[in-house]
This record gives C-alpha cells, structure tokens and sequence, in this order.
C-alpha cells in the first residue's frame, strides 16, 4: 500500500514536471529561430569562460534549453567582467590552462588572443554570417579568419535627466549663467557646461562621470580625441596624442575633474559603478553604454530614474565629429578545446534570433538583422516614445559614428601606458599636461617598438 | 683472565662493526628515501618555477608572445636596466618601504598594548582574547572590499560621517589623494593584523617567570618601570617574533592594496607587489614582472636575514 502511495507520488510529479516542461515551451518569450539545437550531443560537456553582471546575465538562463534540445551539458567555470576575464583568458592562453570550449570575447580584445584562438569560417556557413552585422564581422576578422561571432554592439549614447532639464528653474539659472538655452548636449563643450551646473559635491551629485580606470578611461580620452580631429596613432602607428589636440582634450577631462564636476574618486571605477551611480540619481548627464537601459526604466531596480531620462546621440567634439569608440561582445573558441564542434553549436545558441531578440529586448544594440527587424516590430507597440527613438538612434550611431580602437594585439598594452597618465592629468592640480602625455607617448612607442610594430 | 692479544681484539671489533655499520648507513639513507616525495614535491613547485621565472627575468617575454621566450643576448640585463630607469618602480618600492615600516611599528605598539591590557584582565579573558581574533578571521580581499567601502569619498561611512558631523562640506579623497591612498590602506593593515601581534606578545607576557616582578615590587618600582625594565627586555625574542612574522608576511597585503585602490590612481599606492602584477598581468610583461619579483625576493631576503640576527641577539641577552 505505502509502496503504491510513494509510486503515484512519483508518477504525478513526473508528470507535473512534464507538463510544467511543456509549458515553458509554449511560453517562449519570442518566436525568433533558435540555432545550434539540431546536432545530438548527448553526454558531451561544453565548458564556458563568460562575462557576467546584469545586462549579460539573461543569455545564460536560456542555456537550460539548449541542453535539453542536444543532451549536451554546459558549465560556465568562470564569470568576471570583461577586464577580469581578459586576464583570465591571457593568463590561460599562455600558460596552456585553458579548459574550457567557448569563451567570451570582444572586437577590442580578440587581437590579442588570435594564436590562441580558432578561426571559426568553417563552423559558420555563409548564410548563417549573412544575418550578422557585415561591419561587425569585419571587425571580428583578421587576414580573412573569423575569430569572434558577436553579440551585442557596444556604443555610447548620451543619457541625461529628463527631470533635471526641464526644470524651469535650472533652465532659467543655466540661460544666466551660460547664455544659451539648456537642452541636451549636442557638443562635448556644451555637455562640460551642463555637467559644471548640476554638479553638486555637497549634496553627492555629479554632473557626469565615466569608468575611470583601464580601457574604461583610455577608451573614453580615444573617443574625444577623434571627436576633437585627433587621433591616438598615425597612420604608421606612432603615437600622436600628445599632439595639441591630445593636450586640449586632455586639459578639459582636468578641468571638469578639478571643478569638482566628476566625482573624486571616479579613477576607482569601472562600468558597474558608474551605472549604479546613475541608477541612483547621483548624476545629470554622461555617455553610456546602451546595453542598461531597460535595467534603468525598470523602477524596481532604478525608481530615481526610470522614466525621467532621455538619450541622445554621442556628441561632437572641436573637431566636429561625433563620438563613437565602439566595439561588440561576442563568443570565440580555444583552439584547444576538445568540443569544437559542440562549442560552435553553443555559440549559434548564444548567438541565435531568439536568444539575441531577448538580450536586445532588454536593451542591448542587435547584431543581426533578424533581430534588428524584431525589436523594430515590438518598438512600434511600444507605450514610451524613447524605445522607439533609441532603435533609431542607435542605427544612426552604428551606421555613422561606430570606430573601434586600433585592431592591434598591443591594444590594452597601450591603453595600460595611456589610462595612469590621464588619471594622473585628472587628479593633479598643477600638472604640465603636454609633459605628461609626452611621457606616456613615449612608453607607448618603447612599448611598440620592443613589439616589433616598427620594423620594416 | 690473560690479555688477549690486541690484533684478535682489533679484528673482532672490526668483524663486529661491519654489519653494524652497514646497518648505520641504511638508516642514514632512510630518512632521506622517505622525505624524497616531498623534496621531488618541493623541487617541481618551489625550485623550478623560481628558475624558471628566473631565467625569464632576463628575457623580453610578454604573455601571449611565445617568440618573445629567449634571452636577448645583445642586451641580457634589460628589464633590470629598465626597472632601474622607471620612476615608478622607484615609487613603488619607496611606498613599500615607508608601508612596511610604519605599519610594523603601529602593529608592534598597538598590539604591544592590548598584550598588557589583556594580561591584567582578571574576568572575561578568554572571551577579549576570541573578540580580538576576530579580524584575523577576514579574509584580506574581504578586508580590502570593507575599508574601500568605508573610504569611498562618495558613499563611504567615513565621509558620511564627517558630513553629517559637520566636519566637511566636500568629500575627501581618501582613496585618491597623497597620503590619504596609503593611509588608508595602512589602515586596513593595522585594523587586521595587530591581534596577530597581540596574541604572540600575550602568550610570551603570560609565560614570563614571575620572579623579577616580585623583586621589583618589593624595591618599590613603579608599573612603567616595571614594564619598562622587565616587561619590554623579557619580551624581546617574542617581539622580534612578531615583528619577524608581520614582515614576512607583508606580501598578503597584496589583496588588501588590490582591492582598495589597485595600486592606483596614477600609481600613487602602487607596492612592490601591485606593481609586479600591474608589469606582469595587466601590461603582460612577464619578463620585466620577474625581474621586479627577483629584486623584491633580494630586499625581502636581506629584510628576513637582518631580523634573524636580531632574533639571535635579543635571545643571547635573554
């Protein structure tokens, strides 16, 4: 009797799961095509390398069904943001201790790694690429090998207080004291003299702020400089940003840091903080990544800003371009692994319209065209004007504006010579600007040179 | 009894000291057949990266660079020659110089007056003597993470503090600013490691005989003489102990320096350790990172041999 109780039991709850298995298929969250599923992997384990933290989290919680389509099992053995991945990965890849079959990877980091990595062209037909952004691809590509198949875009995008700006107070005060009408900031001039009016230090609020450390801080004084007419290097790759577009860009970054403007101690953050310090409402306005904003409307998370800010395009600089340091996350393979097949079919998971239809839903900028025409459709029905008008805006800038940093594999190299020398040119009031970065430009070109970059 | 002949007594000692001896050597030799594990161990992780990493002192090799593994033979002391021109190595080592020195010394002091304070605690001993454990329970990253928080000029519990004391009207930049950045950290230090100090002086002042004291009480000397002329001499093996301990161990303060600024802003806190990891796994110059470790292994060494002496004359006068 007690047996038969404890087999019906089981019974039913086998079938409450069953049907509980169903269901969730029934509830996809979108309809877009899943890929990667159509091969049996059954007892194979996939072992991934990724980024973490919260726009890049809900990819991996679709991993379940992937694993229940091809019998395969995935363990994600390491999640870190992307610079403590990078050191991960480096350090893995050079000492032969990589074990794991994807790993996570981006456009201004990939260059680096390429020996170490497996050119993924025969993994990917043609028709399975043709739905990938073709700039993007280009970017993840070196001497005709595909290293990275991308993500997600990356490209900053003014985010500014809605409530703040159309205060009639703080309008009236910044007319006075600037002489032209406060709006969102259509120059980097304009956004200095706008961060200069909120700023607040008394009160803990910052007129703007950004990663102030590593290639946060490099990439941001990269992207000025292009704004401003300058650039880091020639077209020999010699450095050149202690030219005087590089001293004026940097003299700038100086004064809103010692105008008390950026908070003091920004040269210990990286994008997490930065984020949390919008989302608490420390701040009036500064270029963010597009990747957090429904993690800003979301008034459980953000209730001091969902609702009350606005987005515009990256502005321009003294040289009148836009900026546009860009770049995009994606997936590359060890080319130790075991599984290199299985990884490819994990990869066209992670990578798929339906699991990319989610992340962009959740705000970040589409890779592929599918998933392009997707959220454009959901857009459409959408109750708020900015998630219509960020889609638009965000194919403007990916169109317009997009340049990564130099595809070199001493990139960060680089960026490591440059970040400590802009940091020092922030915090130091008396500082000799041009000596500074003539300092670093010289390490920079030690640095390359010692590379080989230099010889002919 | 007659005398047996010396050369039958020479021949039967020798006849009875052969097996003996060959018995002798094989416990000579066993010991060592049984630690040769460990030593093979030993070899294989200690020894060998220590050469290895040596040898790659005097190369150019950058991670993810395998050309780059050979020594470059037109200019082998390269990476010392550079350390020696880069002002920040200099920086790096004066920092870990005055940060080793003060943070010892206030240890030394601090935990030097607790040992007392709980040596005359007559209830509760042992409960003070678990509470001031207590931070030597934290992992270093934990306290890195704890005092970066409290020091964060934004949102730290310092400059909450002082704010709404009264005490500033803008935050302060304790993470930042020169020599707020190694303050603070020293401070992290001092706050985890004194009980270590503490504990060490407490169990050499409880075993300490009791004799010099009762003389001294019935010449009439004051405590401070006391501790000043029977105490602090009888404590000295314990104290070049403790002092010889907390410099060794100056290394963990790694995670503490990591986590609290990284070594940074501009390399303002950067110590010998942050910057051999900046050299070596943010820039990925292993080559010139190893020789930075090799000149770090040398000072420390010296360091290591100067208390040993003192360890031998504080023991001599003990």
């Amino acid at each position: 009797m007690r047996k038969r109780l404890i087999l019906s039991f089981a019974l039913a709850l086998v079938a409450l799961l069953g049907v509980g298995l169903v269901n969730a298929q029934d509830a996809l969250p979108n309809d877009g095509a899943m890929a990667g599923t159509d091969m049996d992997l059954t007892g194979v384990t996939i072992r991934m390398a990724t980024i973490g933290n919260a726009p890049y989290e809900l990819a991996y919680t679709f991993i379940p069904m992937f694993e229940e389509a091809t019998g395969a099992t995935v363990e994600i053995v390491f999640k870190g943001d992307g610079f403590q991945i990078d050191k991960k990965l480096t350090q893995d890849y050079a000492t032969g201790a990589v074990d794991y079959d994807v790993a996570w990877d981006h456009t201004s980091f990939y260059s680096a790694y390429v020996p170490y990595l497996e050119p993924l062209n025969a993994y990917f037909s043609e028709e399975e690429l043709a739905q990938f952004s073709p700039a993007i691809i280009n970017a993840s590509t070196i001497d005709g090998n595909l290293y990275v198949i991308p993500r997600h875009a990356d490209i900053s995008v003014v985010h500014y207080r809605t409530d703040l700006y159309e205060d009639p107070a703080n309008m009236a005060a910044f007319k006075e004291r600037f002489g032209y009408d406060l709006a969102a900031p259509t120059t980097w001039r304009e956004l200095g003299d706008q961060a200069t009016f909120f700023a607040n230090p008394g009160e803990n609020f910052w007129g703007t702020q950004w990663a102030g450390k590593e290639e946060g801080l490099s990439g941001r004084f990269y992207e000025l400089l292009v704004a401003n007419g300058g650039n880091l290097f020639d077209a020999d790759l010699k450095p050149i940003f202690n030219n005087e577009v590089g001293v004026a860009t940097a003299q700038w970054l100086h004064d809103l840091y010692q105008a008390g403007t950026l908070p003091p101690d920004m040269t210990n953050y990286l994008w997490p903080e930065v984020a949390a310090n919008f989302c608490n409402g420390q701040m009036a306005v500064y270029t963010e990544w597009y990747g957090w904003y429904s993690y800003f409307q979301d008034p459980a998370s953000c209730p001091n800003v969902a609702g009350k800010f606005g987005l515009v395009r990256a502005p321009v600089g003294d040289g009148g371009i836009h900026s546009g340091w860009a770049g995009a996350h994606g997936y590359s393979i060890p080319a130790s692994s075991q599984n290199k097949q299985a990884a490819a079919q994990l990869i066209k998971f992670l990578t798929s319209e339906f699991v990319l239809t989610e992340e962009s839903r959740q705000g970040a900028l589409p890779v592929r065209n599918d998933v392009w025409a997707r959220i454009q459709g959901d857009a459409e029905s959408a109750e708020r004007q900015l998630d219509r008008d960020r889609l638009v805006l965000a194919q403007t800038q990916l169109n317009e504006d997009f340049f990564t940093p130099p595809l070199i594999a001493d990139w960060i190299n680089a960026s490591n010579i440059i970040y400590p020398a802009i940091q020092e040119i922030l915090i130091t009031p008396d500082i000799d600007i041009q000596a500074r970065l003539d300092q670093a430009a010289a390490d920079v070109e030690q640095m390359m040179t010692d590379a080989g970059y230099y010889d002919s | 009894m007659a005398a047996e002949p010396l050369s039958t007594v020479t021949q039967a000692t020798t006849a009875s000291a052969r097996p003996k001896r060959r018995g002798s050597r094989t416990a000579t030799w066993f010991p060592y057949f049984l630690i040769a594990p460990a030593i093979a161990i030993i070899l294989l992780v200690v020894l060998f990266p220590l050469i290895y990493s040596f040898y790659l002192s005097f190369t150019p090799y950058r991670l993810l660079k395998p050309e780059t593994l050979a020594i470059r033979w037109d200019d082998v002391l390269i990476n010392y020659r550079r350390l020696l021109e880069d002002d920040i190595f200099w920086r790096a080592f004066g920092n870990t110089i005055i940060y080793v020195a003060v943070t010892v010394n206030l240890q030394l002091v601090l935990g030097l007056f607790l040992s007392q304070l709980l040596a005359r605690v007559t209830r509760g001993q042992s409960i003070l003597r678990t509470l001031i454990m207590v931070p030597m329970m934290f992992a270093p990253i934990l306290v890195g993470f704890q005092y970066g928080w409290f020091f964060n000029a934004t949102v730290g519990i310092v400059n909450g503090g002082l704010r709404d004391l009264g005490l500033i009207q803008t935050p302060i930049k304790w993470l930042v600013d020169v020599p707020l950045g190694m303050i603070s950290i020293m401070i992290a230090d001092i706050w985890m490691s004194t009980p270590v100090v503490a504990i060490i002086l407490l169990a050499g002042t409880l075993s300490l005989p009791s004799e010099p004291f009762e003389a001294a009480e019935v010449d009439g000397a004051s405590p401070w003489q006391k501790f000043r002329f029977i105490t602090y001499p009888m404590l000295g093996p314990f104290i070049t102990i403790a002092l010889t301990i907390r410099s060794l161990d100056m290394a963990r303060a790694f995670d503490i320096a990591m986590i609290m600024t990284g070594g940074g802003p501009a390399n303002r806190t950067e110590l010998a350790w942050t910057y051999i990891n900046r050299l070596a796994l943010n820039d990925r110059n292993f080559g010139l990172g190893s020789a930075m470790s090799f000149v770090t292994v040398v000072v420390t060494l010296v360091f290591t041999l100067y208390f040993f002496r003192q360890l031998i004359k504080s023991r001599i006068v003990y």
